[in-house]
């Protein structure tokens, strides 16, 4: 499978994601809140949990100070609905605690209504 | 994503009650209280919640809006049927946990009693592969017995469920407990309630709180050991529920010592804490810490025995361990034992078809 439509633009508003497959691969699609679309595999790297179950948010910066919370990327964060490792959609999928570790993607592009994941 | 299946007896799954599910079972004045008095037992976590849906895994939730853990079907297809359990062992949610209770003991042992015949009924005696932890209001200590008593025997019954939290078990006043347990061939499952740690108060943050639990595993294993509960009980067994296990070394190591010092003070204790804890004590493995191959088996050397970690899930919590995912790569017969045989060699009322 080189390329298919996984779904429309509509399916998915801004700031959230959605489940759905390419090939014989459950692949999750996120929605920034820009309107960016971005693909990755619907599993998480820790253990295996399905993350479409889990939820897209911001997340907790390491600017924040001791007893402080600076929140942001709210809707570029996916987290896991298992152990709530968080992932950033916007850098590669990459964990936030240990940014060494990511979550394999795949490539988009939208082409009118549909979004598209290819290889 | 069904996968391999393995054989396994998960010594950790909360299933869960709502009080509207056993108030049916209540005499009055208890029904009272809970129906038309908004009675709930007390409760203390102070923190909004570690994860993406509280303490639960945000995929156990069920469809129809019930908390996880509520529905046996529920179970069955995402655990049960999922994993290809051979069999496991329920330990219920924290609410109730009648030994948890501050003050009203009466309530806390009405409560045990509707909870055990609830769990018979609804869980025990509808899957074959779940076997149930009896529940009781230890401060009450008579009523405790009774209760024992009454459903002990019960062919699916297979431990006391004792929290871990502000009483210290090995007290000789709870001793006639593990006396009826041993009569009825129950072993003692402890597992951590709220708060278990700091001082008996809340630290600040949920995450000092969790790492932290393995310290109160710790004080009750070595309540139990230097009160004697493991010489005066010798068929007893203690399984720590959801402590981890990798201070195990650790606590040994420091309690032989201590007892070539300072043995004089507990002249009961005729064998080493350490052989004890080889011989009565188990731990079931989650939450796991990811460690490499290496030093699993490291670990275990240090432990001196490979019969001591059982495995367990604690579904449907948050940081359920994943039996394909949890532990590092083990040989075929490690693997049998953590993943089986620890545990049916452990509770005797688990059917174990290898002792003959
Ligand atoms: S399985 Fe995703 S954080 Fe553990």
């Amino acid at each position: 499978m080189r390329e298919q439509v996984v779904c429309k633009k509509s399916d998915i508003e801004p700031g959230e994601m959605k489940k759905s497959t390419f090939g014989k691969q459950d692949v999750l699609i996120c929605r920034t809140p820009d309107g960016e679309f971005y693909a990755f595999m619907n599993q998480c790297i820790h253990q295996g949990a399905p993350l479409d179950r889990g939820m897209i948010c911001g997340a907790t910066t390491e600017e924040s100070e001791p007893g402080g919370y600076e929140y942001c990327h709210k809707g570029e964060i996916i987290r896991c609905p298992w152990h709530g490792r968080e992932f950033d959609i916007k850098n590669e999928g990459r964990m936030l605690a240990n940014p060494d570790k990511k979550i394999p993607s795949f490539k988009v592009r939208v082409e009118d209504e549909d979004v598209i994941v290819y290889k | 994503m069904t996968k391999n299946k393995i054989s396994l007896v998960d010594t950790d799954i909360h299933e869960r009650v709502q009080y509207r599910d056993i108030v049916d079972r209540l005499d009055e004045p208890f029904r009272h209280y809970i129906e038309n008095c908004h009675w709930i037992q007390e409760k203390h976590m102070p923190y909004t919640q570690p994860s993406v849906a509280g303490v639960d895994r945000a995929d156990a939730i069920l469809p129809d809006g019930r908390p996880a853990g509520s529905d046996l079907g529920f179970m069955q297809e995402q655990l049960l049927d999922e994993i290809g359990h051979e069999f496991g062992i329920l330990t219920s949610a924290l609410d109730p946990s009648p030994s948890s209770m501050h003050g009203w003991h009466e309530m806390a042992a009405a409560l045990a009693t509707a909870y055990n015949d609830w769990q018979i009924e609804n869980w025990l005696d509808k899957d074959e592969r779940l076997y149930g932890s009896v529940h009781i209001a230890a401060q009450d200590r008579d009523e405790a017995v009774k209760e024992i008593e009454r459903v002990g025997s019960h062919p699916k019954m297979v431990q006391v469920l004792l929290p871990i939290d502000d009483i210290m078990w090995g007290e000789p006043y709870y001793h006639p407990i593990f006396e009826a347990a041993e009569k009825h061939n129950l072993m003692i499952g402890m597992h951590h309630n709220e708060p278990p740690v700091y001082y008996g108060k809340w630290p600040r943050y949920f995450i000092e709180w969790h790492t932290l639990i393995p310290t109160a595993h710790m004080k009750q294993i070595t309540s139990m050991m230097f009160n004697g509960v493991f010489e005066k009980f010798p068929n007893l067994g203690l399984m720590m529920i959801e402590g981890g296990f990798t201070f195990i070394p650790h606590l040994m190591w420091k309690m032989d010592q201590q007892f070539r010092d300072l043995r004089h003070e507990v002249p009961w204790l005729k064998r080493k804490p350490s052989q004890i804890m080889k011989e009565q004590v188990r731990f079931t493995t989650q939450p796991a810490e990811e460690l490499t191959k290496k030093e699993f088996m490291s670990l275990l050397e240090q432990m001196g025995t490979d019969e001591m970690l059982c495995f367990s899930t604690d579904y449907p919590h948050w940081d359920y361990d994943s039996p394909h995912r949890a532990l590092p790569n083990m040989d075929p017969e490690l693997k049998r034992k953590i993943f089986s045989e620890n545990a049916k060699n452990f509770y005797p009322k688990l059917p174990n078809p290898e002792e003959g």
